[in-house]
């Protein structure tokens, strides 16, 4: 179990160290992602506490972001103001999104072997 | 008292799980989602207490921490799709790459001509991906943070609500494009969605989730750098 949350810290802070370092707009923590990726594919084993720890995790992001959804209560200018076109904007582009990922990539199901993949 | 940690913790953990618990009794409808009605209740204790965000923001650092390892472990489900990955990798690669861009431009796009400022365009920017690192990549292209958590839980709800008739009305019946388009268009919530429905569906999206946050932030890092 710590070995499964000092894999995850120590990803994170090698993310941190890059983003850092680099300069980047690319978050620590995704960078992390991609360590913690390359690790599991260099060091190859069963990591079933791994699996529970970061599923855990997974299943309560919700909650995390609790406070900093609060942080809200200073942007009410900002909501009364361009709070329509955010909702317009928002809408406008998850549907679009939805629309051409899957249009995409059911056209490029052509060029793979037929799978029974279901 | 009112400065540790542990009055806003367990306020915060106790609101959340009473939404939670209602959440689950609608069948996890999206509009039902916890947070998008823990927030407005947990910003009015903070008003009706007269207690600064500063303060709440300082006391639930353990709880934003969690944030950081979580994103990391996404890792783990990418890692245990690897066969399908490869099966289906061109397929992954141009819809993923056709969503992030078509995300970004669509959101910025149309706020840009609406006449919305920097700091607006940069929270709407990383809307498709997972909150965490929506935050995060608003926070680092000088956006609002806040904005950005709750402009991607919208973002969800609208995902996960439109996906069966949108998806339905263009014909799409393949599991597989249907899951991965919610998980790249829609983040968790999508993801969500897309369990309930079919458990192929489910993992596409999950794997959509975690490919599109490495993409989209670095998509925006990329631009980032140029403007």
């Amino acid at each position: 179990m710590l070995r499964a949350i000092l894999l995850l810290l120590a990803c994170q802070l090698g993310g941190e160290a890059i983003h850092r370092l680099t300069g980047l707009a690319l978050p620590g923590a995704v960078i992390g992602m991609v360590l913690l990726l390359a690790w599991l594919a260099l060091v190859p084993r069963e990591r079933p506490t791994l699996a529970a720890v970061s599923g855990w995790l997974t299943a309560h992001l919700a909650v995390m972001f609790v406070p900093a959804a609060v942080g809200l209560i200073d942007e009410g200018a900002v909501l009364s103001r361009y709070g329509l076109a955010l909702v317009a904007a928002t809408v406008a582009s998850t549907v679009l999104t939805l629309a051409v990922t899957a249009l995409v990539f059911r056209w490029a199901l052509r060029f793979v072997a037929d799978g029974d993949d279901a | 008292m009112l400065a540790t940690p542990l009055l806003w913790l367990t306020v915060t953990l106790g609101v959340f799980e009473a939404f939670d618990t209602a959440s689950k009794r609608s069948g996890r409808h999206p509009l039902c989602h916890p947070v998008l009605w823990a927030t407005p209740v947990l910003i009015g204790l903070l008003l009706a207490t007269g207690t600064p965000y500063a303060t709440y923001h300082a006391a639930t650092l353990p709880l934003s921490f969690l944030l950081g390892p979580a994103v990391v472990g996404l890792a783990v489900p990418v890692w245990a799709e690897r066969a399908r990955i490869r099966r289906l990798a061109l397929p992954i690669a141009l819809a993923l790459g056709a969503g992030a861009v078509t995300s970004i431009v669509s959101a910025v796009g149309i706020l840009w001509l609406l006449g919305a400022p920097r700091d607006i365009l940069a929270s709407i920017a990383p809307r498709a991906t997972t909150t965490p690192v929506a935050m995060a990549v608003a926070g680092q292209l000088g956006g609002i943070p806040a904005l950005a958590a709750v402009i991607v839980l919208f973002a969800g709800v609208v995902g996960a609500m439109v996906a069966t008739p949108l998806l339905d009305a263009l014909g799409l019946r393949d599991y597989r494009a249907r899951g991965f388009a919610l998980g790249v268009a829609a983040h968790g919530i999508g993801a969500a969605r897309a369990f309930q429905v079919d458990a192929t569906a489910g993992a596409m999206a999950s794997l959509g989730m975690a490919l599109n946050a490495v993409v989209t932030a670095a998509l925006l890092s990329v631009v980032a750098l140029l403007v």
